[in-house]
């Protein structure tokens, strides 16, 4: 009886929560064009709540009644919104289904203007590179992908944006690189420690292309480069991949040194979850490179950690904070041997083991204190420890506290500004560097107007002051200024003018060493570099029956002076007062390079087959030029060529995908004329054999990348991928073989 | 109108100031080399002369001219130059020569220029060199 009474009690509650429910919705999402499950896809449903589709590609929420407007996203997909109107007790089911979107012209930026803007609105060219590009190649290192990108060139760790650097022996960078929008270049040397870029949690790399100071600062003279990690996802998401590769023989049979294979090993992880108004997203990469050369291995460990937390008060109040650790291992590749058969062999009077440890703290909070306008503070505590167990003297320590305060504010529906205060303050304790104490404060302000829906512009302008152990550079203003004409429906013009400036780094201007029998000597005297760049560009998407993508052309221009290069001549050794022969930072160069760039990507779906096709072109003249009669001079700079182009073909049928990529580069145009000195105490010393290979093999070259996957389970995929299909045997900057045939495999699965 | 005129106001502030802000490099030190042709006045290697017939600085004998596009001749030596660190150095490239020549400047007016320098040769050791220019 007791028995009874308690089942008809349970049916009764439970018949009461039914007849009191919420609204349920509940659905599958998945390839519009393929049918396959889509594991991953959020959706949000209300202004603070959402969920992800699981690894079938299921979701289940509840609303509530009334009216409901679900937004659908998904990395690589278009954005589908579903509106509904629900009641209590309803039960709705949704079988949703995304299209493939290869195009970007909606796709919503933040780098150009610290703010959301849509990518077709900007007045300056911008690339979007997604994390399915680095997975597609197996690329475990951000300057791979970014050496193969329309415009960019990375010579040994250093980036040039269309031109714009050349190569400067690790010292400073022309190109801000960001994570999340605060600087993530080294204090000391000013370079790019690409190891501690957390590229296994990104969303996107955005890159600026072309001067941009005036919200980025020194260091912005040739572009931005802006890695933005991936929000914590509101359904737990964990992801796992891991590959393994190998190195295949050089074409030149003489060159191999090894017996046992040389390979890559990579394992990533990342892992996010919300818990109520907190956002937690964790990831970890461990790499091992043997390397294809003697003496240059790489080995890694990376740690990130986000948290995002929202106010349960003030739903405007974000704050939060991210860790960035890693630690590194490894020989860096100087010199050669010999070209005849020691190329591949670092020289043992170069070669030095290097142990690093990187960690970043950012912690920020921002609060939107009316519809109007919003306060943003953001700071970064940045240490990095350089230990050469071999030349203790080498080792450096730095560290650097930045802080930056960003209020953007809506004077009106037409008028947007975005404005801020920073300071970064750094200090460097070193017997390579000496002790150094540096600060840098900033002020900027942005404007946008929208002087009606087709036509918008920009104006910006930036005051920057750098003091250096109690010495003050001039405060540098600078201004840029930007325009954005929608010329038709799918048809966007822009024009831009912008300058920019770079302090000279601290290696630049106190580093002081030897490294085997190269001498490198400071220069306390050098001038920051300044110049402008301006560009014209016109974007048009593409929408047929049959084919979808965009065009984007433009003609480009940039003009910088006091530009640092080390020359190699005789200096006085500032320890010995001794004159004697090495490498100087100088403010030699005045440059000036100007050519034109184009991208085109289409994209067709025919019978359940998805192909991409994508296609960039850029030439440049890059030459010297007089200050004083303002003409171009016959001389090239160095370490530029003046074309390069890519190619990349991928289609999807079902589970299958398969797809190439080809680049072509032309030859380097000069190098420093040290290498090609014929005298026996300078160039051949320094890299033997390298005049005769130089006058051979400066030539240009093209690649070819395969790459095949296979879905295996919606939440578990393998691919395999071989790049240098053709074992071309090419080089970076002098005596710098770049890497023979490679074969990877790579398994990722989706918790 | 009003916001199109702040509008327009605060593009051409912008524009006039990026179009303003050029400044005159042509420096006192560039004007005297480039404005004068000079001719060698004594060219010393370690204390003495060296400006001889087969000697070490025998091909800067003559006439330097430094344009002001960078490029110069240098005695019988032709190629480019330019100044660095904040003008107190000047360097000099030719073809012929295996590596730039930094020189330190002593002495730039509308008369005179000295420069002195030093290369190390891997048999004689460091050889200090003084060179001295008068304006033609």
């Amino acid at each position: 009886m007791c028995r009874r009474l308690f089942s008809f009690l349970l049916f009764f509650a439970i018949l009461c929560s039914i007849s009191n429910a919420q609204p349920v919705v509940m659905g599958r999402v998945f390839d519009a064009d393929k049918g396959i499950s889509l594991p991953g896809v959020h959706i949000k449903y209300a202004s603070n709540r959402g969920v992800l589709s699981d690894n079938k590609g299921e979701f289940r929420f509840m609303p509530d009644k009334g009216s409901a407007k679900i937004v659908f996203t998904f990395v690589g997909y278009g954005t589908l919104v579903k509106e509904l109107d629900v009641h209590d007790n309803d039960t709705v089911y949704l079988a949703i289904g995304l299209k493939e979107d290869v195009t970007n012209i909606n796709e919503v930026v933040i780098s150009a203007g610290r703010k959301k803007q849509n990518i077709s609105d900007l007045s300056v060219s911008m690339e979007v590179l997604k994390p399915y590009q680095l997975a597609r190649y197996h690329i475990i290192n951000a300057n791979e992908l970014l050496h193969k990108t329309t415009g960019i060139e990375i010579m040994d760790g250093q980036i040039s944006i269309r031109g714009g650097s050349g190569y400067s022996y690790g010292a400073g960078s022309r190109v801000m690189t960001l994570i999340n929008g605060l600087p993530a270049l080294s204090t000391d040397a000013g370079n790019v420690k690409w190891g501690t870029l957390p590229i296994e949690n990104i969303s996107r790399i955005e890159v600026i292309k072309g001067a941009s100071s005036v919200l980025y600062g020194s260091s912005a003279l040739n572009g931005v480069i802006n890695f933005i990690t991936r929000d914590a996802s509101i359904e737990p998401l964990t992801k796992l991949s891991v590959s393994s590769g190998i190195y295949d023989s050089p074409s030149r049979k003489e060159w191999k040194w090894w017996d046992s294979p040389r390979m890559i090993h990579n394992i990533s992880f990342s892992h996010s979850e919300v818990y109520g108004n907190t956002e937690i997203g964790v990831g970890l990469r461990a790499m091992s490179d043997n390397g294809y050369r003697k003496l240059n291995d790489d080995s890694n460990i990376r740690l990130s950690f986000n948290v995002k937390q929202k106010s349960k008060k003030k739903e405007s109040l974000l704050f939060g904070m991210s860790v960035y650790a890693s630690i590194n291992a490894k020989n860096d590749f100087l010199l050669w041997d010999n070209a005849d058969d020691g190329a591949l062999i670092q020289s043992k009077s170069t070669a030095m083991e290097y142990r690093g440890l990187s960690l970043a703290v950012d912690p920020f909070i921002s609060f939107r204190g009316s519809k109007k306008g919003e306060h943003e503070i953001k700071a970064r505590m940045l240490s990095n420890l350089n230990r050469l167990p071999d030349n203790a003297n080498n080792n450096s320590d730095s560290y650097s506290a930045y802080l930056e305060y960003q209020y953007s504010y809506n004077l009106s529906n037409k008028i947007s500004l975005v404005s801020g205060l920073l300071e970064q303050y750094s200090i460097i304790n070193s017997n390579f560097y000496g002790d150094h104490k540096g600060l840098n404060l900033a002020g900027y302000a942005q404007f946008d107007f929208a002087f009606s829906k087709k036509i918008s512009a920009v104006s910006g302008f930036r005051i920057e002051e750098y003091i250096l152990d109690g010495t003050a550079e001039d405060p540098v203003p600078i201004f840029r200024a930007g325009l954005n004409i929608k010329a038709g429906l799918k048809s966007f013009l822009r024009t831009s003018i912008g300058q920019g400036y770079r302090y000279p780094s601290i290696a630049e201007k106190h580093a002081y060493t030897t490294v085997g029998a190269i001498k490198i000597f400071p220069n306390e005297n050098i001038s920051p570099e300044e110049g402008w760049s301006a560009e014209l560009g016109y974007k048009r998407s593409i929408k047929g029956a049959m084919v979808s993508g965009e065009f984007d052309i433009a003609l480009f221009y940039s003009q910088n002076r006091n530009m640092i290069e080390y020359v190699f001549s005789n200096y006085i050794d500032p320890v010995s007062g001794e004159y004697d022969l090495g490498f100087k930072p100088e403010n030699i160069q005045n440059s000036r390079v100007y050519g034109y760039e184009t991208e085109l990507s289409l994209y067709r779906n025919f019978r359940g087959l998805n192909t991409s096709l994508n296609i960039g072109y850029t030439y440049m003249y890059p030459v010297e030029y007089s200050y004083y009669t303002k003409k171009s001079t016959d001389n090239y700079l160095k370490y530029r060529r003046k074309h390069s182009a890519n190619m990349s073909f991928n289609t999807i049928y079902r589970k299958l995908s398969a797809g190439f990529s080809c680049y072509y580069k032309s030859a380097l145009l000069e190098i420093d004329d040290i290498f090609l000195s014929p005298d026996p105490v300078t160039g051949e010393s320094i890299l033997p054999g390298f005049i005769d290979y130089w006058n051979n093999n400066n030539k240009a070259y093209a690649l070819i990348d395969l790459n095949a996957g296979y879905q295996i389970k919606t939440d578990f995929s393998l691919s395999f991928t071989i790049k240098n299909l053709t074992n071309t045997e090419y080089m970076g900057r002098p005596g710098d073989i770049q890497p023979p045939r490679y074969y990877s495999v790579l398994l990722s699965r989706i918790f | 109108m009003r916001k199109s005129t702040l509008i327009i106001v605060l593009i051409s502030i912008g524009i006039a100031f990026f179009s303003c802000n050029k400044k005159d490099d042509k420096s006192d030190m560039f004007n005297f080399l480039t404005d004068n042709v000079w001719l060698s006045d004594s060219l010393l290697v370690n204390g003495e002369d060296a400006g001889g017939s087969g000697q070490l600085l025998e091909k800067f004998v003559g006439e330097a001219k430094f344009n002001k596009d960078g490029s110069g001749t240098f005695g019988l030596y032709s190629g480019s130059w330019y100044f660095t660190s904040k003008e107190t150095v000047i360097t000099i490239t030719t073809d012929e020569l295996p590596i730039p020549l930094t020189c330190n400047i002593i002495e730039l007016t509308a008369a005179s220029f000295k420069i002195t320098t030093a290369i190390v040769d891997p048999l004689l050791g460091q050889l200090s060199i003084r060179i001295t220019f008068k304006a033609k």
